[in-house]
């Protein structure tokens, strides 16, 4: 099951919504539950075993942290600042010891399931390196559903009570449902415990308002898959697997469309996923927002995928750039260098096991591995750059808010990301250098006339693709400028919004790309 | 205060820091100018910042790290 199979859309979610609406404010919860432990073990069967084991691991843990929380503060009372630093200290000592042990236990089916295949394959090569006459079977095994996202939001939970930012959840089946719950299991958003304690057990009923943003959002999830996504797998398939066939202007146009189409399948699936939970009063954080307007890389990725950025922003990034050994660092780079020097370094760090896991987080292959190490070049470099840009503006006083300045720095981060998704998708790294190389050396806008045709789209596919972009491209510029455009469609009248509904309805039948001739697209993201 | 203000002056000139109150969400300070601001302020007032303090609402605007100062100053 599929977000954008009719199972999901025209069976699933409709009978979850009629139970839920049949049950009483306090048996609407645990209806979710059933859906979301239903839907895993559809999917992953005996599999769930894994998805248990981890949220009853968090729970137990949050509330052996929380005992220990409430055992220290007890202890401090009344006592004196300095024995009160001891004491917390020793208590830290133990809640650390359990906190580690609980994202081990947690890593280890990831890296069971996911890793342990890749690292065996790169073993066996460096076993062959140094003649050592040593080799691990190679298997490769089924994960639970979801099991990259449901891990990180665990590690975000069990982190957060450790860190006293959160209360350990006593309600067990609102932890269980936070980890398992249907609409986000297989593709995220990873959403925080904070982000929806409030309202994930709260039961809220199934209003009008509810049904109908939750439904037009789906729809609008619909649209960008059917009528863009699928319309360009062939093209883009074909583009990557036989690019040494066809002149570099088809690899470019190949590494162009498939941005369109991960950016198309992966946010509209982000629809679907935020507009089911939406039906049920739960709102789900934002993945994207609006990501190619970025001025430069760093920006790009707080717009895209927002809730993995940030959480290894807050979960890697600030506790490496924070720790002990790179603190000394920085303090030794500051005597030396200057502050801005010492910073960048600490930031690089940290940066560097960012981009890593962002990399190995996509996929056990060393295209991912590159992806992130492209994206770590970029950023470090931007960083280190930064102030010497600044400094030439600044003499060759240019404004760097001036619009065509501006448009020229979107211009070239789209130019970047698309690289690196070049390098995402291909299929071994070797076929991406290969690409990039057809596209510097063979660039034959000619031949492309030929070729174009000859990848699955003829011109009413362009043309179609063409228009439904238009139209994206409008709404995107409408909420940069702050518009909420599904509040204004609210207030119009009925016929308006109807005729408005039924065009989009309309508009997925006639234009989606299906049946004969047409390959939709994989859901991307829930192999990651 | 005053110190507090002088050290993020020097980190990011552009901004009046007596008005401004989306030093992160208007994206006045990145994640780098951040790191820096972390390691001035705990050198200069001897306070350890938890990670867990690194949060939009208290890098906001200068009062608001003032405030997180004096919360770790007192802890």
């Amino acid at each position: 099951m599929t977000y954008f199979g009719i199972k999901y859309i025209f069976i699933f979610l409709p009978i979850v919504i009629i139970l839920y609406s049949l049950m009483s404010k306090k048996l609407k919860p645990i209806i979710l539950l059933c859906a979301s432990l239903g839907l895993i073990f559809y999917i992953s069967k005996w599999l769930i075993i894994y998805v248990l084991l981890s949220f009853l691991s968090i729970y137990l843990a949050g509330l052996l942290l929380q005992k220990i929380d409430s055992k220290r503060d007890l202890i401090c009372e009344g006592k004196e600042r300095e024995e009160r630093k001891k004491i917390k200290g020793k208590y830290k000592r133990y809640k650390k010891i359990i906190l580690i042990i609980t994202i081990i236990f947690n890593v280890s089916f990831l890296f069971y399931f996911k890793y342990l295949g890749f690292f065996a394959k790169i073993a066996n090569r460096l076993f062959v390196i140094f003649k050592i006459n040593l080799s691990f079977e190679i298997v490769k095994f089924i994960a639970p559903i979801g099991i990259s996202y449901y891990t990180l939001k665990a590690i975000s939970y069990i982190v957060d009570v450790y860190n006293e930012k959160i209360s350990a959840e006593k309600n067990i089946l609102k932890v269980c449902l936070y980890l398992t719950f249907f609409p986000s299991i297989m593709e995220g958003p990873i959403a925080r415990y904070t982000d929806v304690k409030d309202r994930i057990y709260a039961g809220n009923k199934v209003t009008y308002n509810n049904l109908c943003f939750g439904y037009q959002r789906i729809l609008f999830g619909m649209f960008k898959k059917y009528v863009i996504a699928d319309r360009l797998n062939i093209f883009v398939k074909l583009a990557f697997q036989n690019y040494m066939l066809y002149s570099g202007v088809t690899s470019l146009v190949g590494a162009i469309f498939y941005t369109i189409m991960l950016y198309m399948e992966f946010s509209g699936t982000m629809d679907v996923v935020i507009g089911s939970a939406e039906i049920f009063d739960i709102i789900l954080p934002e993945n994207f927002r609006q990501p190619f307007f970025s001025k430069n890389i760093s920006e790009f990725w707080s717009r895209w995928h927002i809730t993995l950025g940030t959480w290894l922003k807050d979960y890697i990034f600030y506790p490496v750039s924070l720790s002990k050994p790179v603190k000394m660092l920085t303090n030794f780079n500051k005597k030396v260098f200057g502050h801005r020097f010492a910073s960048i370094i600490m930031g690089g760090i940290a940066l560097f096991f960012v981009w890593s896991l962002n990399g190995l987080w996509h996929g056990a292959g060393l295209t991912f591995l590159f992806f992130g190490y492209y994206h770590f070049a970029l950023i470090f470099l931007g960083n280190i750059f930064e102030p010497i840009i600044a400094k030439i503006c600044e003499i060759l006083n240019i404004n760097r808010q001036n619009k065509i300045y501006v448009f020229f720095r979107i211009i070239k981060t789209t130019i970047l990301v698309f690289i690196g998704e070049l390098f995402f998708r291909a299929p071994r790294l070797l076929y991406g250098f290969g690409m990039i190389k057809k596209i510097v050396t063979d660039f034959n806008v000619a031949a492309f006339k030929n070729e174009v045709f000859a990848l699955g789209m003829d011109i009413k596919d362009f043309a179609i693709v063409a228009l439904a972009l238009i139209f994206i491209l409008v709404i995107s510029i409408l909420k940069e400028k702050g518009k909420n455009i599904r509040e204004d469609i609210s207030k119009k009248p009925i016929y308006v919004r109807w005729t408005l509904y039924y065009a989009l309805i309309l508009a997925i039948i006639v234009f989606g790309a299906y049946g004969a001739g047409y390959l939709p697209v994989d859901p991307i993201y829930v192999d990651f | 205060m005053e110190k507090l203000i002088e050290i993020l002056k020097e980190l990011q000139p552009e901004v009046d820091y007596e008005t401004c109150e989306n030093l992160v969400d208007g994206r006045y300070l990145d994640s780098l100018t951040i790191l820096s601001l972390i390691s001035e302020i705990e050198d200069e007032f001897d306070v350890v910042i938890p990670t867990v303090e690194i949060i939009p609402a208290n890098f906001n605007s200068a009062k608001k790290i003032w405030e997180l100062i004096q919360r770790l100053e007192e802890e």
